[in-house]
């Protein structure tokens, strides 16, 4: 078994697909273009009751898809923070044999749902914009630990031995040697993080936190087609387009 | 040549699309029963696709191959490949099956029954010199290199196939192993007698190996087929001897064994250095430089001394093996190994 | 209630919806693997189809559960079809690209050797290819049995089996007597479900693997493998 395949996490962008840059990296945008309007034009040409004119506007849609990104962002942010400087911490010298428990937590972690951990948070501190964005941080906090972890430790050795031949402060070598080359992985753990954050952010719905999910309850309450599914079209879109925005971002950054 | 040939290709050719020239153009050769034919000659000059057009691992473009007197093209691809051995350098062992199921998977596939086959892996085991009942559950990773290759020869060999393809089979190997192998099976094959066509870039396994030589050129062109001693005593031409190589006539050694000489009555001390009898005249001279000797002792399968060969034993060998020497291929041989180390053998 | 008078007194159908939850696991990931071995099996050779294959199941893994879930229940309705079909479009990704992987990566010696003692195509696949792929392949089903443990649950709202239903009803009773003893039940069920399907796998590897192509058995190696998916 070799490393070809690193353990991408759950909602697992592969770190290492096959790919072709260029034309290729056209087709999510234009899937999503597609997608995007031929959900205008079906609720366009449906005629709307009531309720499905209160959430069916471009106030309402607005407003739900700046929360869910909202959301995404700020806990993407404290997974960032929180992640890297972990996994840093825990391929240094002193905390090198905590990172196998740590990568071993991630991945167990991955069996976790994630409305349980939602549910469990919001017994304990109440519900609200924070409890959800702690679920996610949670949530997400692991994939990209473990690519940090896996990525740093996946350096060559004699590369890092050689930086500090020359003299690099250990600092240094974390800097430019170390991160740089472990960059590839830890950036597929950002992308899946982001991508795990716009999904289990439509459970925010559950504890009052808005998003997109709203739309999804509510059409599935109120038994309301049409709103369900621009809820999940937009969602799904919006996952795709962050998917597609960490991979040009991993395009760019790879090492030729 | 009296009795048809084992394989014979006609006017074969290999043409891969997008390529300007042929692989392989307009090949014909006769091979016969029992014979070890050496295709020998530079990297991509077509010696590997040539051999495997025969089991049609490389299907021909054009011409016609026969073997066993059996238009190859006609039959069916897979059983046509279980009628002929091969045998490549990275053997190629399945290494989630045991060595005996390995051994045993052309002839699991004909359909023999199983009591037959077990009996044809101990055989074939045994016959490789790899102890069947020490090795035959043994796992491709629990074996050394040389193991594999020998495994790799017995799988080749284990339907008695009449034809073998073998495409530098102990490539893979360290020198002192890939000796070892050679003149294993070179004993093998005088028990064995199969037809075989050998592929390897290196002459001097060549010359070890081959009733016959043909030496490749570009488009798998045959610059010289002929016996090893005749290669080496009269290159074709410039080509042909700047791939023989330097040494030439220090080559001609290899040809010959202790036992093909007269040996001089064993004397009562222990001389310097001896060798076993089927030892090559070249290992002679090297012992014999080594123990700055200018004999060598003889001795029997039990490691008793029976004779003595000198110096001079070995100078006359090399007359011998080039009895009618042309003094112009002698020249250019000369020439060519001089010129060897500015211009690099192929 | 604490939570073992908890589980005393529901202990009837907590242990009903772990079957239904370990149940409906199950399906998907059977079908999951015929139809991702499958694909795998016939894609691998030719580059494109395969990273087509690749791509469209990464793609279909990146839209939110609970966005596929509720697109599901138009064509299906509520219940047991959308959380099947919606956990087996989820377990592809990684059983296709580990049968894609382990396939291609089989040492081209071998496929030569197989067609030169006369196997077929099919031959060789089915006897030397499949077989040397099959740890690869097999840790492909341990990611996405992991994976849609945690996916079922959020099924339970579509009106899906399992254990997800504790916690959703944890959760329409937030702040009664027994929704943490719910959510806690509901959530580590999942958890216990998925160390007990992932360490059944491991010795399903333990009894399929063959001897040759496994990598040391050590407790200590397994241990690391357990961590280290692939």
């Amino acid at each position: 078994m070799s490393s070809a395949v690193i353990p991408t996490a759950v909602a697992g962008p592969a770190p290492r697909r096959v790919r072709r840059v260029g034309l290729g990296r056209l087709a999510t945008p234009a899937v999503v273009v597609t997608a995007l309007l031929g959900l205008y034009l079906w609720v366009h040409s449906a005629p709307l009751d009531s309720i499905e004119q209160r959430t069916l506007n471009t106030g309402y849609i607005a407003s739900a898809v700046r929360e869910h990104l909202w959301l995404t962002l700020v806990s993407t942010v404290f997974v960032l923070v929180i992640a890297l400087s972990s996994g840093i911490v825990l391929t240094r010298g002193p905390m090198r044999w905590l990172a196998p428990l740590a990568t071993g937590v991630a991945n167990i972690g991955q069996a976790t749902p994630a409305i349980g951990l939602l549910v469990l948070l919001s017994v304990w501190r109440g519900i609200g914009f924070s409890t959800a964005v702690i679920a996610l941080v949670a949530y997400s906090v692991l994939p990209v630990l473990r690519n940090t972890i896996v990525g740093i430790r996946q350096v060559d050795a004699p590369i890092v031995d050689a930086a500090r031949g020359i003299g690099m402060s250990p600092l240094a070598v974390l800097l430019r040697i170390e991160i740089p080359l472990a960059l590839p992985v830890i950036l597929a753990g950002v992308r899946t993080a982001l991508v795990l954050n716009v999904g289990v952010g439509t459970l925010a719905t559950f504890v009052n936190a808005g998003g997109l999910g709203d739309m999804i309850v509510n059409g599935i309450k109120l038994q309301r087609m049409p709103v369900l599914i621009t809820g999940a079209v937009l969602v799904a879109s919006l996952a795709l387009l962050v998917d597609w925005l960490g991979a040009v971002v991993e395009d760019l950054n790879r090492p030729r | 040549m009296s009795s048809e040939p084992m394989i014979s290709l006609r006017q074969v050719r290999k043409m891969y699309q997008g390529q300007a020239r042929p692989a392989v153009d307009d090949f014909s050769m006769d091979i016969a029963a029992g014979e070890i034919v050496v295709l020998v000659g530079p990297s991509g000059c077509g010696k590997t696709t040539t051999m495997r057009m025969v089991n049609r691992m490389i299907e021909p473009t054009s011409g016609s191959i026969r073997v066993n007197g059996r238009d190859i093209l006609s039959a069916d691809q897979n059983q046509l490949r279980r009628s002929i051995g091969y045998a490549i350098q990275q053997v190629g062992l399945f290494p989630h099956m045991t060595v005996a199921k390995n051994v045993s998977i052309v002839p699991r596939m004909l359909g023999w029954d199983r009591r037959r086959v077990e009996q044809r892996v101990d055989e074939l085991l045994d016959l490789v010199g790899l102890g069947a009942v020490e090795y035959r559950d043994r796992l491709p990773r629990q074996l050394s290199g040389g193991q594999q290759q020998r495994v790799g020869v017995a799988r080749a060999l284990a339907a008695d196939p009449p034809v073998m393809l073998m495409d530098e089979p102990f490539g893979a190997t360290d020198p002192i192993t890939r000796e070892h192998l050679q003149s294993e099976f070179l004993r093998l094959q005088k028990i064995i007698r199969k037809t075989i066509v050998f592929v390897t870039h290196d002459f001097d396994e060549a010359i070890r190996m081959g009733d016959r030589i043909a030496v490749l050129g570009e488009g798998s062109l045959i610059r010289q087929f002929d016996t090893p001693e005749n290669i080496l005593a009269h290159p074709a031409d410039e080509v042909v001897a700047r791939f023989v190589g330097a040494g030439a006539s220090l080559k001609r050694l290899n040809l010959r064994r202790l036992s093909d000489v007269a040996w001089e009555p064993a004397p009562g001390r222990k001389p310097p250095a001896s060798l076993p009898a089927d030892a090559t005249l070249h290992a002679a001279l090297d012992a014999m430089v080594a123990a700055a000797s200018t004999q060598v002792g003889v001795l029997d399968a039990d490691g008793r001394l029976q004779g003595l060969v000198g110096i001079d034993t070995l100078m006359r060998a090399i007359g011998d093996t080039a009895p009618t020497a042309d003094p112009r291929a002698e020249a250019a041989l000369e020439g060519a190994a001089g010129s060897v180390p500015t211009e690099g053998a192929a | 209630m604490t939570l073992w008078e908890f589980l005393q007194s529901r202990q009837d159908i907590l242990i009903a919806q772990a079957q239904e939850h370990a149940g409906v696991v199950l399906v998907s990931m059977g079908i999951a693997t015929v139809i991702g071995v499958l694909t795998g099996a016939l894609t691998y050779r030719k580059p494109r189809l395969s990273s087509l294959a690749i791509s469209l199941s990464a793609a279909a893994l990146t839209i939110p559960s609970f966005a596929l879930l509720g697109v599901l229940i138009g064509p299906l309705g509520l219940g047991y079809a959308p959380t099947v079909v919606a956990l087996v479009i989820y377990a592809l990704l990684p059983i296709i690209r580990n049968t894609v992987v382990g396939l291609a990566e089989v040492d081209p010696a071998l496929t030569e050797a197989a067609r030169g003692v006369g196997m077929g195509r099919l031959r060789s696949l089915a006897t030397v290819e499949f077989p040397i792929a099959w740890p690869v392949v097999l840790a492909g089903i341990r990611v996405s049995t992991q994976m849609i443990m945690g996916i079922a649950a959020i099924a339970a709202y579509v009106g899906g089996p399992g254990l997800g239903n504790q916690i959703f009803d944890g959760l329409s009773d937030l702040g009664g007597v027994n929704s943490t003893n719910r959510a806690l039940v509901g959530t580590i069920g999942v958890i216990v479900l998925a160390l007990l399907f992932d360490l059944a796998l491991v010795l399903v590897g333990f009894l399929t693997v063959p001897r040759g192509v496994r990598t040391g058995w050590s407790p200590l190696a397994l241990f690391r493998r357990s961590l280290r998916v692939v």
